[in-house]
């Protein structure tokens, strides 16, 4: 039978509204024909599916992150087939809704105490996403006897929040670095970036130079170039007719922008909002590629078929992209062989590469945390080599990361010689504190604090440091609950 | 069977029933008459009270609490917060009234002179292939929303946009680029782009006039010919007026649908209100505060704000209606 | 008639029809070119839809307008695309194989032997050689992708069993507040016109919990039963067209002892084919293409989701396949639209309400 349900407020308010409306009539009472039909074809598919009257229903929800992509969810179904067979106590289901819809149905579930069991992969965004809604995993990791220790201390750190506890296991860790297409660097008769963290960049004249945003900046402007070849040094160049972007730091947020120039937070430690100096410079840095040297996708380039819709460094016409592990296996296929990876310039002296790391979280709700957790094992040890091929991650327990790469060289990038050693160096580079950590009511903060990007990019004459001074007093009354984001997107 | 003209007989009953039966006494005929009308509407009578009221009700319970949607039974009364909150101390609420009663203004109009006129297009004796016509002209309105939105993002793409192509080609100026129409990116175009793109979905409207031009009695028109009417003089005289209450169920709904205006703006650009705060509308706000801050205490209140403007507007429309559909009406 | 009174001295009849018939002529022509004109427009969006889900991925980003490729050559084991060079001599169609900004390496395809040839000039305004090329491919793949024929049967099962539910319901409620007097049918409408005027996604929550009580997640029954109770959108528009339905025939029926139900389905049904048609053409599309409903209610229960579902797992979150959207909604839209192609036929002016053809 199905499992009893957590009655809480919303329910009483229902079942007293229910009584009092004298609606005493059970819904089930008029039945079509044809609903008959239906309700017997469904409970058929569930008959099927439940052979035995004593396993537990497990439901693992997929499409907070990776994994609700058309080509992902056969492998995906495989892993719980195979589950399933490996033993006969639990059920796993999966559940897969594509991201844009995710919100709007796990939500309706939460509130209604129909919550799955498993949701993930979730990175720390994801999961903010739904405060309170998590379970405290200690106690299980501790009533099971799991072994913490096959993780980097700092990674399981990392999904410590104050007040809830253990939200989740590290999973997979995905490090920033950057992409540079092979090709367009030919074209333009420059040298490749530099292979590893302290090795300096050389000019096309020889001349040695720093890795940092400032030779960045400039090769942008190299490497953007127009309809008739002029690139954007060039007094010709014509940015209404763009054909190549030098340089795009791909899918991120406002706060993922400006960790380029650093790590920052925008709640300091007695919670009040603050606005970090090397974020307003990062910023500024920004603008002035978009809007002095038109070197980064700005106004609607960035939606452009040419930069594939927005997965810019795919179409081939776009040099320099920083992003994530994630990317080289999920987002570079049509790319072929023509790509190779570098790392992270520094920026005002340091360098940051920040960080994405997914994990698996049960939720609060759950009638069954044992036999969730038992699942959660299962996800993020023995299937998680498989499931992280899917998603493109690193694996997080350091026991499973020795061949990771080794087989990607076989397997998605045989030939390529692709330079993963950047990929571990960048994990020494992460940024602390995380660009997706939490932030008191964390969707509203982030909501706000994204108008200031989302303007920066179409309005070429955004006061942006006026912007940020709005968003700290935004931030500020957002954090204490006393009113709303005034910035206008 | 020769028609006379047609008595509009119903149409006088389009208003709210405020005025009582003249008679006093009810005799048994009446009561009769009653009952199997309560017997006709008792299958929307039960699926109400068994579906909506208390989802309804429910919700307007929401609006004083302060619940969080993940955490239900951390729920707290906060009796009328939410409402002060919503009606005078959130700024972005208003933002979203103003992009919503700006598109519906540019919209509303538009929308049902385009619906009327291309029905009137489809249903011409003129048109060869009419059901052709009809098929593809219906066409877009059955394309999955996943497909059309992205059709329109690229199509209307300043750069490469086949929309910007087509208009420097025809008319030879340079209508791509950051000095172009930037159809989906300048939000003063917002609303007009919104209107195109909604133009396109007309197709069920379209339809609903479609039906209703069949209720046109041929036999009006023939007199009308008779008299020497034109067909400008027909089309107000007859057509407009004969229709008017299938354009009347446009009208209400297009207000409806507008006010509640949300699919295609999300699916285009979430909730970030790009560019600059103009596809902001007033739904796109509930479903940021209910669904993704799942703050649906709050939620709840902007939705029942929004039920009551629009019940308020609905109610002024049915009261209008009886004058401007009756007016119409006698003047056939 | 009027149109005979002759304006002219001499008017036969044989003019006269001549010149009708002429006006006709000219009115059908005029009509239908106004027509097609609008329609190129209006099928544009569709026709960029098709174009694109012939195009292969790169097509998508590079090709213009039509799904073109850039003509190849194979020189030394790689690929190398052709383009139109010009030299003082004429054009001739070489192969880039270097690219530089100022200076490129070519190969002619016609005299690979003779090695690389150096052009001075910038090879970005050079006119790649280009061919049609169809990515026929896409469709199959889609197909492959997800499974149609069960997505498909569940939208179809969904669509027509709803259907048969909701109009029916609703026209038995538009009868009933169009005809019949009765306390209280002022509010009630009113209350009716509140389902649709109260945004449906407030309630999403409180309905889902409800069902989910009851324990209908998880299968159709939440998404088909409601529909069996009418709904504000068809009673809203059948009412209004009933309202255009002149009384006397009604009045008759009465007249002759018909009780209600009897007028109801020989006197009102009959009459209102084509707004019945129009609210089931509605109810169908609406159906085919619900999305959010079967979304919450059927995450649960993968085996018996619609094709509504199925296509948005082609949007990726970071990464769309948008050939493959294009092609997998196209393969869909067929069914609707030769339903709507044959349906619509009821759609002719006139003989519906007054029984007279022209």
């Amino acid at each position: 039978m199905r499992k009893t349900r957590h009655w809480l407020p919303l329910g009483l308010a229902l079942g007293l509204l229910l009584a009092a409306c004298g609606a005493g009539t059970t819904p089930t009472e008029e039945p079509d024909i044809t609903d008959d039909t239906d309700a017997a074809a469904s409970e058929e598919e569930e008959e099927e599916s439940a052979p035995s009257g004593d396993t537990t229903r497990i439901r693992w929800f997929v499409g907070l992150g990776a994994g609700s992509d058309v080509d992902t969810i056969p492998a995906q179904e495989e892993i719980v087939e195979r589950f399933n067979a490996s033993q006969d106590e639990i059920e796993l289901v999966l559940e897969i809704v594509d991201n844009d819809a995710a919100y709007g149905v796990l939500n309706p579930q939460l509130a209604a105490g129909d919550a799955p069991d498993i949701v993930g992969p979730v990175g720390i965004r994801g999961r903010d996403g739904f405060p309170g809604a998590w379970l405290d995993l200690e106690p299980l990791v501790e009533s099971s006897g799991y072994d913490l220790s096959v993780f980097d201390p700092e990674l399981v750190e990392f999904y410590e929040v104050e007040g809830e506890g253990l939200l989740g296991l590290p999973f997979g860790v995905f490090p920033q670095f950057m992409f540079y297409n092979l090709d367009l660097f030919d074209e333009a008769g420059l040298n490749y970036p530099p292979d590893a963290y302290d090795e300096p960049y050389v000019m096309p004249d020889g001349t040695e130079v720093d890795w940092d945003v400032d030779t960045l900046r400039e090769l942008a402007q190299l490497l953007t170039v127009d309809g008739n070849g002029n690139d954007a040094t060039s007094s010709d160049f014509d940015r209404n007719d763009i054909v190549q972007f030098g340089f795009g730091n791909q899918w991120t947020d406002m706060r993922g922008l400006a960790t380029l120039f650093g790590p920052g937070a925008l709640v300091d430690a007695d919670g009040n909002a603050t606005m970090p100096d090397h974020w307003r410079e990062a910023m500024s840095w920004y603008q002035d590629l978009a809007w002095e040297d038109g070197t980064y996708p700005f106004a609607d380039y960035g939606g452009a078929d040419f930069l594939d819709a927005g997965n810019w460094f795919n179409s081939g016409n776009m040099a320099l992209s920083a992003v994530h592990l994630w990317y080289a296996t999920c987002c570079t296929g049509e790319l072929e062989d023509a790509w190779n990876l570098a790392p992270m310039p520094s920026a005002l002296g340091q360098t940051t590469a920040k960080l994405h790391a997914d994990t698996f979280t049960i939720t609060r709700a759950t009638d069954h945390p044992d036999e969730a957790f038992t699942v959660l094992q299962y996800l993020i040890g023995e299937a998680a080599s498989d499931l992280l091929k899917i998603y493109g991650g690193m694996p997080a327990r350091s026991d499973l990361q020795g061949s990771f790469f080794d087989e990607l060289d076989e397997g998605q990038f045989a030939g390529m010689g692709l330079n993963w050693d950047v990929v571990e160096a960048s994990l020494a580079f992460n940024d602390n504190p995380n660009h997706e950590a939490g932030l008191p009511n964390s969707q509203e903060s982030q909501d706000c604090y994204n108008r200031v990007t989302n303007r920066l990019f179409v309005d070429p004459d955004y006061d942006v440091d006026a912007a940020l001074d709005q968003l700290v007093g935004d931030l500020q009354n957002i954090y204490d609950g006393t009113g709303a984001c005034t910035l206008v997107e | 069977m020769a028609t006379t003209m047609v008595k509009p007989a119903g149409w006088g009953r389009l208003r709210l029933d405020r005025t009582r039966p003249k008679r006093q006494e009810i005799g048994p005929l009446e009561r009769r008459r009653a009952r199997a009308g309560l017997l006709f509407i008792s299958p929307w009578l039960v699926g109400f009270l068994l579906f909506y009221l208390l989802p309804m009700v429910a919700s307007a319970f929401f609006s004083t609490l302060s619940f969080q949607l993940a955490t239900p039974d951390e729920a707290e009364f906060i009796g009328l917060g939410n409402w002060q909150r919503a009606l005078f101390n959130d700024p972005n609420v208003w933002r979203a009234w103003i992009v919503t009663l700006r598109f519906a203004v540019i919209n509303l109009p538009i929308g049902l002179v385009v619906a009327f006129g291309f029905a009137l297009l489809l249903n011409s004796d003129y048109l060869r292939s009419r059901n052709l016509f009809r098929t593809l002209f219906y066409a877009p309105s059955v394309v999955p929303f996943i497909a059309s939105t992205l059709i329109f993002s690229q199509i209307l793409n300043s750069q490469t946009g086949w929309v910007n192509r087509l208009i420097s080609f025809l008319f030879g100026i340079d209508a791509t680029g950051v000095d172009g129409i930037r159809w989906l990116d300048n939000p003063t175009l917002i609303p007009l782009t919104y209107t195109f793109i909604g133009i396109w979905g007309l197709g069920n409207a379209i339809l609903i006039n479609l039906a209703g031009l069949q209720g046109v009695p041929t036999a009006l028109y023939e007199s009308a010919s008779i008299d020497g009417a034109g067909w400008w003089r027909r089309m107000w005289h007859i057509t407009v007026p004969m229709v008017s209450p299938v354009i009347f169920y446009n009208l209400v709904l297009g207000l409806v649908g507008l006010l509640q205006y949300f699919l295609q703006p999300f699916v285009l650009n979430g909730t970030s209100g790009y560019p600059q705060g103009a596809t902001n509308f007033y739904m796109i706000y509930f479903y940021k505060q209910a669904f993704q801050f799942a703050q649906m205490g709050y939620g709840a209140t902007l939705a029942w704000i929004l039920f009551f403007v629009a019940l308020a507007i609905t109610i002024v429309v049915f009261g209008t209606a009886r004058s401007w559909v009756y007016y119409s009406a006698e003047q056939t | 008639m009027n149109l005979l009174v002759p304006r002219r001295q001499v008017t036969t009849y044989d003019e006269v029809t001549a010149r009708i018939k002429r006006k006709r002529l000219l009115m059908t022509w005029g009509v239908t070119t106004l027509a097609v004109a609008i329609l190129s427009v209006w099928l544009m969006p569709l026709a960029y839809a098709g174009v694109t889900s012939l195009k292969t991925r790169s097509q998508v980003a590079d090709a213009p307008i039509l799904p073109t490729e850039i003509a190849t050559f194979e020189f030394e084991d790689r690929k190398y695309e052709v383009f139109e060079v010009p030299f003082d001599d004429g054009d001739r169609e070489l192969a880039l194989v270097t690219r530089g900004r100022e200076t490129s390496e070519f190969v002619d395809p016609s005299d690979p032997e003779a090695g690389l040839i150096t052009w001075e000039g910038r090879w970005r305004t050079l006119e790649p050689v280009r061919s049609l090329s169809l990515a026929w491919g896409n469709y199959p793949e889609a197909w492959e992708l997800i499974n149609f024929p069960r997505l498909l049967f569940w939208t179809t099962f969904y669509a027509t069993v709803t259907l048969f539910g909701a109009v029916i319901s609703s026209a038995f409620v538009a009868y009933g507040f169009s005809r019949f007097r009765f306390r209280g049918r002022g509010v009630l409408f009113m209350v009716l016109m509140a389902t649709i005027i109260l945004p449906p996604a407030v309630t999403q929550v409180p309905s889902y919990a409800f069902f989910s009580w009851i324990g209908w997640t998880g299968t159709w029954l939440p998404l088909i039963v409601p529909q069996f109770f009418a709904n504000a959108y068809n009673v809203f528009l059948l009412r209004q067209y009933f309202f255009t339905i002149p009384t006397e025939m009604e009045q008759a029926a009465a007249g002759d002892g018909a009780g209600a139900l009897r007028t109801f389905f020989y006197v009102i049904l009959p009459q209102s084919v084509p707004a019945l048609t129009a609210v089931s053409l509605f109810h169908f599309f609406f159906a085919w293409n619900d999305f959010f409903g079967p979304l919450i209610y059927l995450v649960s229960n993968r085996d018996i989701q619609p094709i509504s579902i199925g296509l948005t797992f082609f949007s990726g979150v970071y990464d769309s396949e948008p050939q493959l959207i294009m092609a997998a909604s196209f393969i869909p839209l067929a069914i609707p639209l030769v339903i709507f192609f044959f349906a619509q036929r009821v759609f002719i002016q006139g003989i519906v309400i007054t029984g007279v053809d022209k």
